[in-house]
């Protein structure tokens, strides 16, 4: 077969990937059920665990909450930039942009600002005379998952935003000349429409989320950990090959949390469209 | 949607979120000038105290001078890598185009952690831990999603018909290239490559499981998050802030500009 002689520059690229993304996680496959000899000891040890089960099923569950109220807090806001005059638009963007640029590790660094002992908003419930002692929200489960959902919220955003301005507004207007009032235009054609954005953000959203490792850490108390922080500690215990069937089961959720999503996902959205619901 | 105007209360809830994503990033560099030992808000008294410490302070100072270093080579790595791949796919044939792209993405997929590990174990068999130009490549293959994506958009925005003239005029094909579409191309390349910079420059996980003897900033960050938080980490945080804005914002404008000033 002759390549075609464009396709040679896409060759650094490929070398790259293979070299630093799929060597490498061939290799971790490898790792995760040799030890040095074949063994699946790893993988049996992580699922008759309870106290990793629990890690599993909760990156997967706190996954899923942040996904979903990034969905839900992030759709109103981006709607309502969608209504705006375009150079507004573009301005209000910029609003959104600017923490998503942040670093993740500075975000979480600015909660414990926030949430600390002697934190903005301890200070703030003691000058209002709610309380005489600071209230421990630091290492909670509150403080990761509000964090995590402000880190995540713009991306979300971005997305359905970005889904909206996508749909044809001619719809919306034959919609409101046969007769639908406002609301009606909304819910039966504004809203199907950007449904499949909309859940592309969550996919995403809840993708990222299983990778999390700074805001847990920091955040987050021993009853908090996730995947991503269990197999930092297997690895500073040196347990390689454990840590790597944890990187192994890590993906595998991801992905076929992932296509359950999409198919889910789309089934709901079929029976919206076609105003099942 | 002109035709219809946003209620008062979808207004006050957008203003509200929006306080939500920038207010704890916001309130970072007024604690950052807090002269006390403690970390408190509201700070009693100002001063540059903590951003002296920081700037001579040799630690951070070396933790900042690796993390430039590698985010240079990083971003030198993956802009040159990715602006290839996404010429290759813009002008590839269309049933070309998809896969291409998917593989070339694939990084944004995968979790850190998952890299982070499988490179740290096949660096550890090849004994190559600790080395600032292994991270870097690592930090190139993460980053080169954002150049591939950012690069192929305003590729596709060129016309191929300026180059083609080039060509039919003389010019051999890597000149036409020169001459016709890379000037074009260039803001889209200098945004890709800020984009790029700060991925490496961000980046905590690979680092930390590769590096043993020299740290990056965000490992120094997280050293000291962990341990005791020291102001020092505000005035960091404060001076991050500001240079990671000017710099995205820059990249975003330079962006918008390719796509708006290419479209035909």
């Amino acid at each position: 077969m002759k390549i075609r002689p464009i396709l040679w520059l896409f060759l650094p690229a490929a070398l790259l990937l293979g070299a630093f993304i799929v060597l490498p996680s061939f290799d971790l496959f490898r790792a995760s059920v040799f030890d040095p000899e074949f063994t699946t000891k790893h993988f049996q040890r992580l699922f008759e665990r309870g106290v990793y089960l629990d890690v599993m099923w909760r990156t997967i569950r706190v996954s899923l909450m942040v996904a979903v109220l990034c969905t839900v807090i992030g759709y109103p806001v981006a709607f309502f930039i969608n209504l705006q005059p375009r150079r507004r638009q573009t301005i209000l963007l910029f609003l959104i942009l600017i923490p998503m640029w942040m670093s993740i590790l500075i975000r979480t660094y600015a909660w414990i600002v926030v949430l600390g002992r002697d934190g903005l908003v301890n200070e703030a419930l003691a000058a209002l005379g709610f309380t005489t002692e600071p209230v421990q929200m630091l290492f909670t489960s509150g403080a990761v998952l509000a964090a995590m959902v402000q880190i995540l919220l713009p991306i979300q955003i971005l997305t359905c935003y970005a889904a909206m301005t996508e749909i044809d507004l001619d719809l919306i207007r034959a919609a409101r000349v046969l007769g639908a009032r406002p609301r009606q235009a909304l819910a039966r054609v504004f809203l199907p429409l950007s449904l499949d954005g909309t859940l592309t953000g969550l996919v995403i959203i809840f993708m990222l989320s299983m990778g999390f490792f700074i805001t847990p850490a920091l955040l987050g108390g021993r009853q908090d950990m996730m995947i991503a922080n269990l197999i930092e500690f297997q690895v500073q215990r040196l347990n390689w090959s454990f840590a790597a069937a944890l990187g192994v089961v890590l993906l595998v959720l991801t992905v076929g949390m992932i296509v359950l999503l999409r198919g889910g996902g789309r089934m709901l959205a079929r029976r919206i469209l076609k105003g099942g619901l | 949607m002109q035709t219809m105007k946003p209620s008062l209360l979808l207004t006050g809830y957008f203003w509200l979120i929006v306080a939500y994503m920038i207010f704890p990033v916001i309130i970072v560099i007024p604690v950052s000038f807090a002269s006390s030992e403690f970390l408190r808000f509201p700070p009693e008294d100002f001063g540059i105290r903590w951003y002296r410490a920081y700037f001579t302070d040799p630690i951070w100072i070396a933790a900042t001078i690796t993390s430039f270093r590698v985010a240079v080579l990083s971003t030198l790595i993956s802009t040159t890598c990715g602006t290839l791949a996404g010429l290759a796919i813009s002008r590839s044939p269309q049933r070309m185009q998809s896969p291409l792209t998917y593989a070339a993405t694939v990084p944004i997929v995968i979790p850190h952690i998952f890299i982070a590990l499988g490179v740290f174990i096949l660096a550890l068999r090849m004994n190559l831990t600790d080395s600032e130009i292994a991270l870097a490549f690592a930090h190139a293959a993460v980053a080169m999603p954002f150049v591939v994506l950012i690069t192929s958009a305003a590729i596709r925005q060129i016309d191929p018909t300026i180059e083609r003239a080039a060509r039919v005029l003389g010019a051999g094909p890597v000149r036409a290239f020169r001459v016709a579409t890379l000037p074009p191309l260039i803001p889209a390349i200098v945004a890709a490559a800020i984009f790029a910079f700060f991925v490496s420059f961000d980046e905590l996980i690979i680092a930390q499981f590769l590096m043993k003897g020299s740290e990056t900033l965000p490992m120094r960050i997280w050293a000291d998050l962990r341990l005791d938080i020291s102001p020092v980490v505000a005035a960091v945080s404060g001076l991050l802030i500001v240079v990671t804005t000017i710099a995205m914002a820059c990249a975003e404008i330079l962006r918008r500009r390719a796509v708006a000033t290419l479209a035909p």
